[in-house]
C-alpha cells in the first residue's frame, strides 16, 4: 500500500512538473566554429548588446535558450575553425552526430554526395522559412540538384580593410578623401611604392605564416578577375598552366620580393599589424568589420577617423571576387525523434528571424529582405561591399574535396613566396596534386 | 627449481648454462621425474587466466588495430561514406610518386637525428649538473621537469610568441644586437631545427628524470675508490659513470627514437608542415590523407610505412646498443 502511494505520488509529481513547464526540455546540440567567448557574453541574453563573430552566435543562443516557448534547450560545442572538419568527420565516422553544424557552402558538396545531411525544404516550410529569400549567391551555396540542404547564413568575400591616413599621407584619396583604388597590377605596385616612400610600411597584411586560405582567395580572385576556368566543366580537373595563372601568380610574387606584403605573419598578428599602423591594407574577409570599427573609434587608434573597406579591388577587366558563405545543416542520425527535429528547425527559424544581428559582424545577409531593409542599408560601409552579392564567385559545387584543394593551392603558393618556388613548378606542383586528389575521388 | 626454466646456451649466460647441466644431471632420475610437471606446469592451463585480461585487450587495441590498418591500406576507402574497394599495393605505389610523402619521410627522419642526440646529451648533462640533494637541486629539477606537463597547445603558443615577427622575443634580443629579425617558422632551412628546438625544451625532463635515476643506483663505493687511485672528474665520469649508465642511455634514445617519429602536434600548430613542406612530418601527413582528403585506405599505407620505419630504426638502435654491450662485456 505504501510502495502503491508512493508510486503515484512520484506519477503525479511528474506529470505536475511536465504541466508546470509546459514541455519537457529537448536538448539540441549545436556544432560551430567561430570562437568562445563565454567569459565575456556566457550570460548576454540580448544580441543587440554583442559585438564580433563569437559574441554574436553566443548571445544569439542564449537568447534563443531564454525566449522559446518550446522548452528548447541548444547546448554549442565549439571547435577551433582551423580543425572544425576534421573533427566534425571523426564525429560522423563515430555516429555522434551533433544536432546542427555549421557548414561553408563550398563543403557542403562534399557531404550531399554522400547522403550525409538532410534535405530541408518541408521542414523550412513547416517552420515558416521562404527559400525564394535567399539572396542569389545564398541560393547558389545550398541548393545542390534542386533540393535545399541547409539554411544560408551568410555570405563572406575577401575585402581590402585599408588604413585611409596612410593613403591620404601617400596622395592616394580623392578631394572628398575617399581612397583611390588601382585598376591593374601596374597601378597597384605604384600605389604600393607611393605608400613605402611617403609612410615606410608595406602596403598590404595577409596572412603568409601556418595558414593557407589567405593566398587561395587572393589567387582565385585574381583568376575570377580574369575570367579563368580555373576548373573543368566537370568539376574534376583544375587547369593553372594559364596565361592567367601566372599573371596572378607573378602579381603576388612582385608584391612579395619587392617588400609590399608584411612578412612572417600569422592569421592573429596580420589583424595586429593592421590595427597598430604596421600596414596600409589588410586583405582578409567580411568578419573583422566589426573589430576594426571599434578599434578605429578610439582616438589613440592609428585607424581612428582613418578606416575604410572595400571588395577586393578589380585589377583586370572582369568584376569578380572569391565569395563563399556560412550555413546550417542537419546531418543524418543528428535528430533522434521528432521532437528533436521540431527542435532544431525552431532554432534554424531563429536564426534566420536574426540575420541581420548576424550581418552586423560584417558578414552579408543571406536574407534578401535584410539585404534591401534601410537598418542594414544603414550599417557603416555596407553598401561598399553590397554588390559581392552580385560578382561573388564560389567553387562549383560539383568540385569535389575543396577544402583539400584550397590547402594544396595555399600551400604551394606560400612555397613560391616563402622559400622562392618558381612559378612554373608552382604551376606543376598545383596541378599535380590537385589533379591526383581529384582523380581519387569517385 | 627456477633455474631449471633457464635454457642452457642462453646468449650471454653460457656458463651459467653449464652449471646448470651438471646440477641436472646429478640428481636422482626419480627426484627430476617427479619434480618436472610442477615445474613445467603444463597441468595448470589455469594459470593462464590470469594474463588472460591482458591478452584480450592487448588483442583488441593492439592487434585488431594493427591488422585492420594493414587491411585498409590495401584498399581504396572514403572516410565520411564508408566506401571501399580493394586495389593490393596501389596506395604503396601511389606513396612511392607522391614528393610531399617522401618530403615528409626525410623530414621525419631529419627530426629524429636532431632531437634523440639533443635529448641524450642534454638530459645526461642536466642529470649531472642537478644530481645533488640541496634545494637548488630541487628547485632546478622541478623548473626542468616542469614544461613537460604543459600541453601541446600551450608549448607552441608561447614559442610562436617568442618567434613572432618583429614584436617577438627572437626578434627583440636580435634587434638589440644590431641584427635583422628572423622569423624561423617561415623559413625553409629553420623551421625543423626551430621544432626541434621547442620539443627538446618541452619534454627534456624525462630523459633529465631517467639519467638522474640512473646516477642514483651507481654505488657510492665505486667513486670512493676511483677517488682513493686519485682519478680526475673526466676519468671518473668516462671509466665509472658513462659506463654504469650504457643502459639508462640505450633506453632514453629508444623511447626518444619511438616518441620523436611520431612528432605531429608541434609541427602542425607551428608551421602546418610548410614552408615548401619542409617541416611536414609523416604523422601529420597520415592525418591530412585521412581527415582532409578523407583517403583513409592511402592514409593507411602511409601508417604502415611508418611502423616499418619506426620498427628499423628501434631495431637498429637496440642492436647497437645489444653490440656495445656484448664488446664491453668481452673487453672486460
Amino acid at each position: 500500500m505504501q510502495a502503491g502511494m508512493t508510486t503515484r505520488s512520484l506519477l503525479a509529481l511528474c506529470l505536475g512538473a511536465a504541466l508546470g513547464t509546459g514541455h519537457a526540455a529537448t536538448e539540441i546540440t549545436l556544432a560551430r566554429f567561430f570562437g568562445a567567448c563565454e567569459a565575456d557574453y556566457g550570460k548576454v541574453t540580448d544580441v543587440s548588446k554583442a559585438t564580433g563573430e563569437c559574441g554574436t552566435i553566443t548571445s544569439l543562443v542564449n537568447q534563443y535558450n531564454a525566449t522559446n516557448k518550446e522548452g528548447v534547450v541548444v547546448k554549442a560545442e565549439v571547435a577551433e575553425w582551423g580543425p572544425y572538419y576534421d573533427q566534425l568527420t571523426s564525429r560522423i565516422v563515430a555516429h555522434n552526430v551533433p544536432t546542427i553544424a555549421v557548414m561553408h557552402q563550398s563543403v557542403l558538396g562534399d557531404f550531399v554526395s554522400r547522403k550525409l545531411v538532410e534535405p530541408l525544404d518541408d521542414g523550412f516550410k513547416s517552420v515558416g522559412i521562404n527559400t525564394a529569400d535567399f539572396t542569389p549567391h545564398a541560393k547558389r551555396g545550398v541548393v545542390i540538384g534542386g533540393k535545399t540542404y541547409a539554411l544560408p547564413f551568410d555570405t563572406w568575400s575577401w575585402l581590402w580593410h585599408i588604413n585611409v591616413n596612410y593613403f591620404k599621407k601617400a596622395g592616394l584619396t580623392t578631394p572628398d578623401g575617399q581612397p583611390i583604388l588601382p585598376k591593374s597590377p601596374d597601378e597597384l605596385l605604384a600605389q604600393a611604392k607611393k605608400i613605402k616612400d611617403a609612410t615606410g610600411k608595406p602596403y598590404f597584411s595577409w596572412t603568409t605564416a601556418n595558414e593557407t586560405a589567405a593566398p587561395t582567395r587572393t589567387f582565385l580572385t585574381l583568376m575570377y578577375q580574369q575570367n579563368a576556368q580555373v576548373f573543368g566543366a566537370d568539376g574534376r580537373k583544375i587547369s593553372v598552366h594559364t596565361p592567367a595563372a601566372t599573371n596572378a601568380l607573378t602579381l603576388m610574387n612582385k608584391l612579395w620580393t619587392e617588400g609590399y606584403i608584411k612578412k612572417g605573419l600569422d592569421y592573429g598578428a596580420t589583424q595586429q599589424a593592421f590595427t597598430s599602423g604596421d600596414v596600409a591594407v589588410d586583405v582578409v574577409g567580411n568578419w573583422t568589420i566589426n573589430d576594426f570599427l571599434v578599434a578605429a573609434a578610439k582616438a589613440d587608434s592609428p585607424l581612428h577617423d582613418g578606416y575604410d573597406v572595400v571588395p577586393f579591388a578589380n585589377l583586370y577587366g572582369k568584376k569578380a571576387i572569391f565569395a563563399d558563405g556560412h550555413s546550417w545543416v542537419l546531418i543524418k542520425g543528428g535528430t533522434h525523434n521528432d521532437a528533436e527535429k521540431k527542435a532544431a528547425l525552431s532554432f534554424l527559424k531563429f536564426l534566420w528571424d536574426h540575420d541581420y544581428d548576424w550581418s552586423r559582424t560584417g558578414h552579408l545577409p543571406a536574407n534578401n529582405k535584410v539585404v534591401q531593409s534601410a537598418q542594414y542599408q544603414g550599417l557603416p560601409y555596407r553598401k561598399n561591399i553590397l554588390e559581392i552579392t552580385q560578382i561573388g564567385v564560389t567553387t562549383p559545387s560539383n568540385v569535389p574535396r575543396q577544402r583539400a584543394i584550397e590547402a594544396i593551392i595555399g600551400e604551394e603558393i606560400s612555397s613560391m613566396m616563402l622559400s622562392g618556388k618558381a612559378i612554373p613548378a608552382v604551376e606543376d606542383a598545383i596541378e599535380s596534386r590537385v589533379n591526383t586528389l581529384l582523380a581519387s575521388v569517385h | 627449481m627456477c633455474i631449471c626454466l633457464m635454457k642452457p646456451g642462453l646468449p650471454g649466460m653460457p656458463h651459467k648454462g653449464a652449471a646448470m647441466t651438471t646440477t641436472l644431471s646429478a640428481l636422482p632420475a626419480a627426484a627430476r621425474a617427479s619434480s618436472q610437471p610442477k615445474v613445467k606446469g603444463v597441468q595448470h592451463w589455469s594459470n593462464a587466466l590470469f594474463v588472460l585480461p591482458f591478452v584480450l585487450v592487448y588483442i583488441a587495441l593492439l592487434v585488431v588495430p594493427v591488422v585492420t590498418g594493414l587491411w585498409l591500406s590495401l584498399n581504396d576507402v572514403d572516410v565520411l561514406s564508408g566506401d571501399r574497394a580493394f586495389i593490393g599495393l596501389a596506395n604503396f605505389a601511389r606513396l612511392w610518386h607522391d614528393d610531399i610523402f617522401r618530403g615528409a619521410i626525410r623530414n621525419t627522419f631529419l627530426f629524429v637525428l636532431m632531437t634523440t642526440p639533443a635529448f641524450v646529451a642534454l638530459g645526461l648533462a642536466l642529470a649531472l649538473a642537478l644530481n645533488r640533494q640541496d634545494r637548488v637541486g630541487t628547485a632546478l629539477r622541478t623548473i626542468f621537469f616542469g614544461s613537460s606537463v604543459l600541453s601541446v597547445t600551450i608549448v607552441t603558443l608561447v614559442w610562436r610568441l617568442v618567434f613572432m615577427t618583429d614584436k617577438g622575443l627572437l626578434a627583440n634580443v636580435m634587434h638589440s644586437l644590431g641584427l635583422a629579425s628572423i622569423n624561423p617558422l617561415t623559413s625553409s632551412a629553420l623551421a625543423l631545427p626551430a621544432i626541434a628546438l621547442v620539443t627538446v625544451w618541452w619534454i627534456i625532463g624525462l630523459p633529465m628524470m631517467l639519467f638522474l635515476a640512473a646516477l642514483q643506483q651507481i654505488p657510492e663505493e665505486i667513486y670512493e675508490a676511483a677517488a682513493m687511485d686519485n682519478a680526475g672528474r673526466w676519468r671518473t665520469f668516462w671509466s665509472i659513470t658513462l659506463p654504469q649508465l650504457r643502459k639508462t642511455v640505450a633506453l632514453v634514445a629508444i623511447i626518444e627514437v619511438i616518441l620523436q617519429f611520431q612528432l605531429f602536434g608541434q609541427a602542425q600548430l607551428m608551421t602546418n608542415g610548410g614552408p615548401n613542406n619542409s617541416s611536414r612530418p609523416l604523422v601529420q601527413f597520415i592525418y591530412e590523407a585521412g581527415f582532409q582528403q578523407w583517403a583513409l585506405g592511402y592514409s593507411a599505407a602511409a601508417a604502415q610505412v611508418l611502423f616499418g620505419l619506426m620498427l628499423i630504426g628501434v631495431a637498429l638502435q637496440m642492436w647497437i646498443s645489444k653490440r656495445g654491450q656484448t664488446q664491453s662485456g668481452e673487453s672486460t
